[in-house]
């Protein structure tokens, strides 16, 4: 297994936010989470890549237990992009990205043209390139996003952890991310907040009140009775006539 | 040890080759120049003699007293002036970035009240009262500082965060005041009435004391903290998105920020046991350098280091020269520069939307 987990738990001054959730993702496989606001979607991520210590259970990278890894070879096994990181700094749209590199420098190994070619690929595959010189200040929402996304990339891990990679984002930029994300020869964990967009991972998890309820092939996790249980909605199944793909269309519980 | 592919790595010997070449040029002219200009100045020519005879017994022929006015007094006065410069200005980088704040400073932050706090109760304890001892009464009191302000930001619910900005800069006005009244009750309680005198002179920020024994204590001490410092450019630049984000990078947060607060202190407690507290230097000349170079750290810190050298240099020298026949203390310089760029900084980061 690239990634597991086993039997994840981490409270908050007293209050368990996360508990027992158990899950493995195989190499290239793109793995959604899903769960209402405030179910321990991040908290998971944050355990996942180690910024959280677990107070229960461990992570496993490829088999070797991620507490005893440094944070430095872990950074180059998994890059995280968070739902919010925010900076007062005056950098560029390269700065930020050519801070995905720095898993990989030390002063004895100094930036060279290889990294230039990575932070140039990393910026063009989210569309940034023509933003590059930009300040971090005057882009929106959508585009720090997409730069979040182009640092994690230039950090070339092999496991990819989103949290809420589209938010923020126009329906473009988010087609196109998700579409990204599901190309990349990378193993990925993804906290999606649309449902639709959900079904187009390889799996599913689904988190409430900090447990992982499901977990499977989205058509299966997206039943009727889960949606309404975890969710709070009725929900009807479409078929898109376009490409036979099924669409989920949402109703408030009367 | 193997050694990655040569060529960046040559590159960057060589770059380091040649910015410190430049550096150290600049830093030795604005030295030469603090040595010159004075009440009385003195001609470059007898500057060189003198270092002459004194390094390589030139045996130049010159005026005994315009001799040692140089090598005793405006020499060591002008290297200890560059060296808290550059320690003060080093140490408000490493605290602005690892706090996510534009207005970290030893000075706003209490550091520098702590640090007082620790030397005067050396001296006044009489624990030893060399330099090395007060120095680490002083280190011990800067970082007794920094914990307190940081628990209390915390506590306050700021804790290390962009929200957090009024938040620490309140905790640090409260820690001073402590530090500093602590500090008052120590001379009036326990000082003789020569020592209070000495000490109240030398709290107020002051080089007129600075000599070769003060030389041999801070330029190590500036030079290892920057170099330091330097070493862990990137892990500084990786704190840009906050500590999570420079976890996710790789860094080893607890451990670089307990290496950098302490080399922070360190400088920071080094230059209070020589100078007295000087404020505004690490608030001014970081936001200064960052104007002239950018946010990132490998230009940073050396452009830093520098200007702090320069800057303290310079603000002795007009100390000495404004009012004529009296020095005042050099605090009041920096703070006339630095309370003017800390209501800039102020009103430049209020909320954008
Ligand atoms: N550091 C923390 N301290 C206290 N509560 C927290 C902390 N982190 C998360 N929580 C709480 O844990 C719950 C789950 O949060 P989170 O993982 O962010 O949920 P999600 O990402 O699914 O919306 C929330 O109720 C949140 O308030
Ligand atoms: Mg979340």
């Amino acid at each position: 297994m690239m990634l597991a987990a086993h039997d994840l738990g981490w409270s908050a001054r007293g209050a368990p936010i996360l508990r027992g959730v158990s899950l493995e993702v195989p190499e290239g496989e793109t793995l959604g989470l899903i769960g209402p606001n405030g179910s321990g979607k991040s908290t998971l991520m944050r355990l996942l890549c180690g910024v959280l210590k677990p107070e229960a259970g461990e992570v496993r990278l490829a088999g070797e237990p991620l507490a005893r890894m440094s944070r430095r070879r872990a950074a180059q096994w998994l890059a995280m992009v968070e739902q919010q990181a925010e900076t007062a700094d005056r950098i560029t749209v390269r700065d930020a990205v050519e801070l995905g590199r720095t898993p990989w420098l030390s002063p004895l190994r100094p930036w060279s043209a290889e990294d230039d070619a990575i932070v140039a690929e990393a910026l063009a595959v989210v569309e940034m390139s023509g933003l590059a010189a930009r300040d971090w200040a005057t882009l929106s929402g959508g585009e720090r996003q997409r730069a979040h996304i182009a640092r994690a990339l230039a950090q070339r891990p092999r496991i990819l952890l989103l949290d809420e990679p589209t938010n923020h984002l126009d329906i473009h930029h988010q087609l196109s991310i998700l579409q990204l994300v599901a190309t990349l020869p990378v193993t990925t964990v993804v906290a999606l907040h649309d449902l639709n967009q959900a079904m187009s991972c390889d799996r599913l998890g689904v988190l409430q009140h900090g447990r992982l309820v499901a977990l499977g092939k989205p058509q299966e996790v997206l039943s009727p009775a889960l949606l309404r249980d975890v969710f709070g909605v009725r929900a009807s199944f479409l078929t898109d006539p376009a490409d036979g793909a099924r669409i989920i269309r949402f109703h408030a519980v009367s | 040890m193997i050694l990655p592919p040569g060529r960046p790595l040559a590159r960057l010997l060589g770059r380091i080759v040649l910015h410190g070449a430049w550096i150290a040029l600049a830093l030795a002219a604005a030295i030469l120049a603090g040595v010159c200009i004075g009440e009385t100045a003195i001609p470059v020519g007898t500057v060189w003699r003198t270092l002459a005879n004194k390094l390589f017994d030139a045996g130049h022929a010159l005026d005994r007293i315009d001799q040692g006015i140089v090598w005793n007094y405006r020499l060591t006065r002008a290297i200890v002036a560059a060296c808290c410069g550059a320690g003060l200005a080093v140490s408000g980088v490493i605290l602005q970035s690892l706090l996510r704040n534009a207005l970290a400073d030893p000075y706003l932050l209490g550091i520098s009240a702590g640090a007082s706090t620790g030397a005067v109760l050396v001296t006044v304890a009489g624990v030893g009262a060399g330099a090395v001892s007060l120095s680490l009464g002083a280190f011990g009191g800067a970082l007794a500082a920094f914990l307190l302000v940081a628990l209390l930001a915390r506590a306050s619910g700021g804790g290390v965060g962009p929200r957090a900005a009024g938040q620490i800069v309140l905790a640090g006005i409260a820690g001073s005041q402590l530090f500093n009244a602590l500090t008052a009750f120590m001379i009036t309680r326990s000082a003789s009435a020569e020592q209070a005198r000495g000490i109240m002179f030398w709290l107020l920020g002051n080089l007129s004391g600075a000599r070769w024994d003060n030389v041999g204590m801070a330029v190590p001490v500036a030079v290892a903290v920057t170099s330091v410092c330097l070493w862990h450019a990137r892990a500084l630049d990786a704190f840009t998105f906050g500590t999570d984000s420079a976890t996710a990078l790789g860094v080893p947060v607890r451990r670089v920020q307990a290496l950098l607060i302490g080399c922070a202190s360190l400088a920071t407690a080094v230059m209070v046991s020589i100078v007295g507290s000087i404020g505004f230097v690490g608030l001014v000349v970081p936001h200064a350098a960052r104007f002239i170079v950018g946010v990132r750290h490998v230009r940073l810190i050396p452009a830093a280091a520098l200007m702090g050298a320069m800057f303290l240099i310079a603000a002795d020298v007009l100390s000495r020269i404004v009012v004529k026949g009296q020095v005042l203390p050099i605090g009041v310089i920096t703070a006339l520069v630095g309370a003017p760029v800390f209501a800039l900084i102020l009103v430049r980061r209020r909320p954008a939307r």
